[in-house]
C-alpha cells in the first residue's frame, strides 16, 4: 500500500475529525464548527451539493426515459439495493451499487448504503419521533442486552436543539410513550385517519392512538431557517431527489452548509477512512488513515478528537480494522462485544383494508408524512409472551384509478382523461415497524481474506429474525386487524413479505452503549471506554433498538457527544 | 437486413412457431433502436395500430399520434426479462394470424367496432394448456403488456401533461377532507 504522506503533518492536523457526512456526522461537524473547533469533515462518496448535484429534481415524469422506472439491465445488476422502496429512474445515483462494496452474507442481509456527502440524509424517510423512558428502560426491566447508561432526562434538551434547527413539524399530542417536542406546526390527519384516531380513543380507553407522525420537514418558515438557506416544504414528494426548497432536513441542505460557513470546517470528499491511529505511548488515538477514493493512496489526518460517523456498519468496519498491539481485537474492543448484539427494525408485516363511510370525500394537495401508531404492546408491563413491541404507520388514501373494465378505444380513453376518486373506496393501510432483541449470535465481523474494490476487509454478516420476532409479527397482525375492525374498516388483509433484515435501513448497535466496560464499548458521553478520544454517535452505538424511527436520536446523540467533547478539551 | 433473415429471426424469437406472421411486411428492417427485441419495422406499424384502437385520435391527440409504439418498445426493450421480452415478441409476431383466425380478416380491414372486439378479445383470453394455448398465452401477454404501456405512455406523455391535465410538481397543501363535489375538474372530453 502506496503511503505518501507528503504534506507537512501539520496541514493534515486538526482538533476534531469527524468520520461520515450522514444525519449523525454532518450534526457533529455542525457543532464542532458553532464551537470554534478546527474540524476536518471526511466522506468516503463523492460531494453531492446542495441543488447544484440534485440533476433529477426539477424534472417532469415525462422527462424520465422509463416514467420512473429503472432498466432491467440495473435491477439485474443490483438485486440487493432494487429491493429498497426509494430506489428508482429519479433516485439512482444516491445509492451505492451493490458491486461498489461486496460484502458476504452468511445470513441474508440487504445492506443498503449511500455512498455521497449527506449520505442517507438525501434518502430518509424523515419521520423523527423521540424516545421516552420506557424505550431506554427496556433492556433493564426486561433483562436482555445492558442498561443503557443514559435516559430521556440526559437526551430531551439535545432532542430539542436538534429539532429547533432541522425543523420537525408534529402536533403537541400529550402521550408519554412519545414526548412532545419544539414542532412546527404538524401536517393533518385526512378524514378517514381522524375517525380511526377517534375510534382508538373510544374503544382502547385511551391506551392506543394514531397521531400525525412527526417528520423533519419545514411547515412554517422562520428567519432561523432562511439563514440556512431553507424554505417551507412544497409537498412535492420528490424528496429522494434531493429538494431545491431545503423542505426536509437533509446534511445536504442544512448542517454542512452551516458548518463549512462558519469556517471553521474542512469537506474532504472521496475519502475511505481505512483506520484509527492509536499511539501507544500517548495511550489515545492520535488520527484516522485514509484511501483516496480514486487514487487508492493513503494519508493519514491527526485530531485531538475522533468522531466516528460511518453508519451503523461500517463505524463497526473501521473500529475492527483498527488493530493495534494494545486492541489486536479492534480499538476499544477489550469487552469482545464488538460487531456483537447487532440488530435492526422488523418491517416485515402489514395490514390493508378498505373503508366504506366517506364517500362524498377525497384529499387533495400533498403532504410529507402520514400517521403514526406509538407503542400500545407491553409499555407499562409485561403482558404478552413475546418481549417489547412495534409502532406502526398508518395512513388512509381515496382509491379510483383508471376503470378497469373500461373497453378499450374512446370508453378507456375518456375514463383515463376523467378518473374520479368516487370511483372508488377509501383505502387504509399500517405497516409494523418492530423492536428486535440485539443478541451476541446476531453479529457482523471482518473477512480479512477478501478484500473490497479499496483493500480494506470484506464485511460478513450474522443476523437474522429469532422467535421473539415471529410472534410480535402475529400479534401485530392480530391486533392491528382488530383495530382495523373497531373503526368499521373491511376487506382486512395481512401480509408478511418475508423480506430479510436490513431492508429497514436501521441497522444498529456492535458498539454498543453500557455502563460496564466488561459488557459494551462506548459510555454514557459515546467516548470508547478505553479510548475516550473517540466517540461513536450513530446507530453503531444503540444498546437496544426500541420502535421508533431512530436517525433523531443519532443527530441528537451527536450533538450532545460534541459539547461534551469540547468542555472535556477545555479541563485540558 | 434482408427478407430472408429478418423472417428467420422471427421465427427463431417466435420460439418455432409453425406459420410465419402472414401479414404484408412493407419493411423488413429490424429495428436497431430496440436490440434485445428484433422488432421489424412492419411490426412496429402493427404495434402502433393497436395502440391507436386502444387510444384512438378524437377531439385529443392518441397514442399514435403521441409516439406511444416507441415508448413501449422501450419500455419492453430496457425494462422487462428476457423471458418477458421473448413472450412480448412471441404475441406480436402471432397478432396477425390470431386476427385472422378470429376476426376473419388482416387487421387494418377491420372497422374500428371490429378491431375493439379482437383487441378486447385477445385481452380476455384465457389459454388453455395445449400447444395452441401457447400461442394464445403469448397473445393475451402482448395485448395486455401493449395495454397497459399505452395507458402509461399516453397518460405520462409530454403532451397530456402539459395541454391536457398540466402536472404540477407542487401540488399545494393537503386537505384531508376535500369535498368530491367541489374539487370535480371539468369534464375532458377525449
Amino acid at each position: 500500500m502506496a503511503n505518501l504522506n507528503i504534506r507537512n503533518k501539520q496541514e493534515r492536523t486538526y482538533q476534531a475529525i469527524v468520520v461520515g457526512s450522514g444525519a449523525s456526522g454532518g450534526w457533529a461537524a455542525k457543532e464542532f464548527g458553532d464551537l470554534g473547533v478546527k474540524t476536518l469533515l471526511l466522506e468516503r462518496g463523492r460531494n453531492v451539493e446542495h441543488i447544484k448535484d440534485y440533476p433529477t429534481t426539477n424534472m417532469l415524469p415525462f422527462e424520465f426515459k422509463h416514467r420512473g422506472k429503472l432498466p432491467q439491465k440495473v435491477l439485474d445488476e443490483n438485486p440487493i439495493v432494487s429491493k429498497c422502496y426509494a430506489f428508482g429512474e429519479d433516485s439512482e445515483h444516491f445509492f451505492a451499487k451493490d458491486a461498489d462494496q461486496p460484502y458476504i452474507q452468511e445470513k441474508p442481509f440487504d445492506w443498503i448504503r449511500g455512498y455521497q456527502v449527506g449520505g442517507k440524509s438525501l434518502l430518509w424517510a424523515r419521520q423523527v419521533q423521540r424516545w421516552s423512558d420506557y424505550d431506554f428502560e427496556g433492556p433493564a426491566r426486561d433483562g436482555f442486552a445492558v442498561d443503557w447508561p443514559i435516559r430521556y432526562k440526559d437526551i430531551a434538551s439535545w432532542y430539542s436543539h436538534v429539532e429547533k434547527f432541522a425543523g420537525v413539524s408534529g402536533n403537541l399530542d400529550g402521550l408519554d410513550v412519545l414526548p412532545d417536542g419544539e414542532f412546527l406546526p404538524g401536517y393533518d390527519l385526512n378524514i378517514v385517519e381522524k375517525h380511526f384516531a377517534q375510534k382508538l380513543k373510544e374503544t382502547y380507553g385511551g391506551d392506543r392512538h394514531m397521531i400525525s407522525s412527526r417528520c423533519a420537514h419545514i411547515h412554517e418558515p422562520s428567519p432561523e431557517f432562511a439563514a440556512q438557506g431553507r424554505a417551507s416544504c412544497q409537498n412535492r414528494n420528490l424528496c429522494q431527489r434531493g429538494c431545491p426548497f431545503g423542505g426536509y432536513f437533509s446534511s445536504n441542505s442544512s448542517t454542512i452548509p452551516w458548518a463549512l460557513k462558519s469556517g471553521n470546517v474542512t469537506l474532504r470528499p472521496d475519502s475511505v477512512v481505512h483506520s484509527v491511529i492509536y499511539d501507544e505511548e500517548k495511550g489515545k488515538a492520535t488520527g484516522v488513515r485514509v484511501i483516496d477514493a480514486h487514487t487508492k493512496e493513503v494519508e493519514e489526518f491527526y485530531a485531538d478528537v475522533i468522531f466516528i460517523n460511518a453508519a451503523a456498519i461500517n463505524s463497526n468496519a473501521i473500529l475492527m480494522n483498527s488493530t493495534s498491539a494494545r486492541f489486536p481485537n479492534g480499538m476499544g474492543n477489550d469487552s469482545g462485544v464488538l460487531g456483537k448484539y447487532f440488530a435492526f427494525h422488523n418491517y416485515r408485516a402489514g395490514v390493508s383494508a378498505s373503508h366504506d363511510g366517506f364517500k362524498e370525500y377525497t384529499t387533495s394537495g400533498g403532504r410529507p408524512t402520514s400517521g403514526y401508531i406509538p407503542r400500545f404492546r407491553n409499555v407499562k408491563k409485561q403482558e404478552t409472551d413475546f418481549l417489547r413491541g412495534y409502532a406502526g404507520g398508518f395512513s388512509a388514501y381515496r382509491g379510483g384509478g383508471y376503470v378497469a373494465d373500461a373497453r378499450v378505444g374512446m370508453d378507456l380513453k375518456n375514463s383515463m382523461l376523467n378518473k374520479t376518486p368516487a370511483d372508488g373506496p377509501w383505502r387504509v393501510g399500517s405497516h409494523m415497524m418492530g423492536e428486535t432483541i440485539p443478541k451476541e449470535s446476531n453479529f457482523i465481523a471482518l473477512d480479512s481474506e477478501k478484500l473490497d474494490p479499496y483493500g480494506l476487509p470484506t464485511l460478513k454478516f450474522n443476523v437474522e429474525y429469532d422467535d421473539n420476532d415471529e410472534k410480535m409479527i402475529i400479534d401485530y397482525q392480530e391486533q392491528i386487524s382488530e383495530m382495523f375492525s373497531k373503526a368499521g374498516f373491511t376487506d382486512i388483509s395481512v401480509r408478511d413479505d418475508h423480506r430479510v433484515p436490513g431492508l429497514d435501513i436501521h441497522e444498529m448497535g456492535g458498539v454498543r452503549m453500557g455502563k460496564d466496560p466488561k459488557t459494551s464499548m462506548l459510555n454514557g458521553n459515546h467516548q470508547l471506554h478505553d479510548v475516550p478520544n473517540v466517540y461513536v454517535t450513530d446507530g453503531a452505538s444503540m444498546t437496544s433498538t426500541s420502535t421508533q424511527n431512530p436517525t433523531l436520536t443519532y443527530m441528537a446523540f451527536a450533538a450532545r457527544a460534541a459539547h461534551h467533547a469540547v468542555n472535556e478539551s477545555k479541563k485540558g | 437486413m434482408n427478407r430472408r433473415i429478418a423472417l428467420r429471426h422471427l421465427a427463431l424469437i417466435s420460439g418455432g412457431l409453425a406459420l410465419i406472421p402472414s401479414c404484408d411486411f412493407s419493411s423488413d428492417d429490424i429495428l436497431a433502436a430496440y436490440e434485445n427485441l428484433k422488432v421489424t419495422a412492419s411490426q412496429k406499424q402493427l404495434l402502433g395500430a393497436i395502440s391507436d384502437t386502444i387510444i384512438p385520435a378524437g377531439e385529443l391527440k392518441g397514442a399514435l399520434e403521441l409516439e406511444v409504439p416507441d415508448f413501449i418498445l422501450v419500455m419492453v426493450n430496457d425494462c422487462m426479462s428476457t423471458d418477458n421480452q421473448t413472450l412480448f415478441s412471441t404475441g406480436l409476431a402471432a397478432f396477425p394470424d390470431f386476427a385472422k383466425k378470429t376476426a376473419g380478416k388482416k387487421y387494418d380491414q377491420l372497422s374500428t367496432k371490429e378491431k375493439e372486439n379482437l383487441i378486447q378479445t385477445g385481452i380476455d383470453l384465457q389459454p388453455s394448456e395445449n400447444p395452441e394455448g401457447e400461442k394464445d398465452k403469448a397473445v393475451t401477454y402482448f395485448l395486455n403488456t401493449t395495454k397497459r404501456l399505452t395507458m402509461q405512455g399516453y397518460m405520462a406523455s409530454e403532451y397530456i401533461q402539459t395541454e391536457v391535465i398540466p402536472y404540477s410538481l407542487i401540488p399545494g397543501p393537503y386537505n384531508g377532507s376535500a369535498l368530491i363535489s367541489e374539487i370535480q375538474p371539468t369534464r375532458i372530453d377525449g
